[in-house]
């Protein structure tokens, strides 16, 4: 089965969040995003190549709205770049401070300075989610 | 020679420190001055203006760190009524 063959590829996620995104998969949403709204099978796969979980996307892009000011029906994809969006350098620092606030993560400088995408910065927050608890 | 990449890192070192205070009118302005203040300096070509101004900045980073610990010596007694979530 193609979702099995790719928790067998060196993904660093533990088998344990796989089984939580399997499980959450039956329950799912449709959002915005295109991609995800396909069916069960098709959008664990999605989620599982993305390393980021669609509500944490979700949650990222209703945070750069609400700092760009941008209105309701702007397209905002995971792959959207702030630069695009019409951020500057100073707004983008702004948006990781927010998304520092919202999730209680602490983003390193180095890390900060690249995140560019929506995509980037929901991953880099899975994975500091993710290590929070453990530390 | 001031880099891009500097003057970002003060932004959100001063960011961070505002974050600090245990007063939220104290967190509020630190944030809206330290946005406002590095936005309207954003268009300076004149390196030694920029030098200038990233020198200020920094000696404000120092008063906001020291600000910070006196505040928090004394902590409001009561929640902010702009903290409490809507019921």
């Amino acid at each position: 089965m193609a979702s099995l063959s790719t928790t067998s590829l060196s993904f660093k996620a533990p088998s344990t969040r796989i089984s939580q995104v399997l499980r959450k998969g039956s329950s799912f949403q449709s959002v915005t995003f295109g991609r995800f709204t396909s069916s069960t099978s098709k959008s664990l796969r999605l989620q599982i190549s993305c390393a980021a979980k669609a509500e944490t996307v979700q949650k990222v892009s209703d945070i750069v709205k609400e700092q760009l000011a941008l209105t309701a029906d702007t397209p905002l994809t995971a792959e959207s770049k702030f630069t695009a969006l019409g951020a500057d350098s100073l707004d983008t620092v702004e948006i990781v401070m927010a998304l520092e606030e919202k999730f209680n993560i602490s983003v390193e400088e180095s890390d900060a300075q690249n995140i560019t995408t929506i995509q980037e910065a929901a991953d880099l927050i899975e994975d500091l989610v993710q290590k929070k608890p453990a530390a | 020679m001031v880099s891009r990449s500097e003057v970002l890192s003060l932004c959100r070192a001063m960011l961070r420190a505002g974050r600090q205070y245990p007063h939220y009118n104290l967190r509020e302005y630190t944030k809206r001055r330290t946005l406002d203040g590095f936005r309207m300096n954003k268009n300076l070509t004149d390196q030694s203006k920029v030098n200038e101004a990233y020198a200020e900045a920094k000696a404000q980073l120092v008063v906001l760190e020291r600000s910070v610990k006196f505040h928090s010596l004394y902590p409001p007694k009561t929640k902010n009524i702009m903290e409490v979530k809507l019921q």
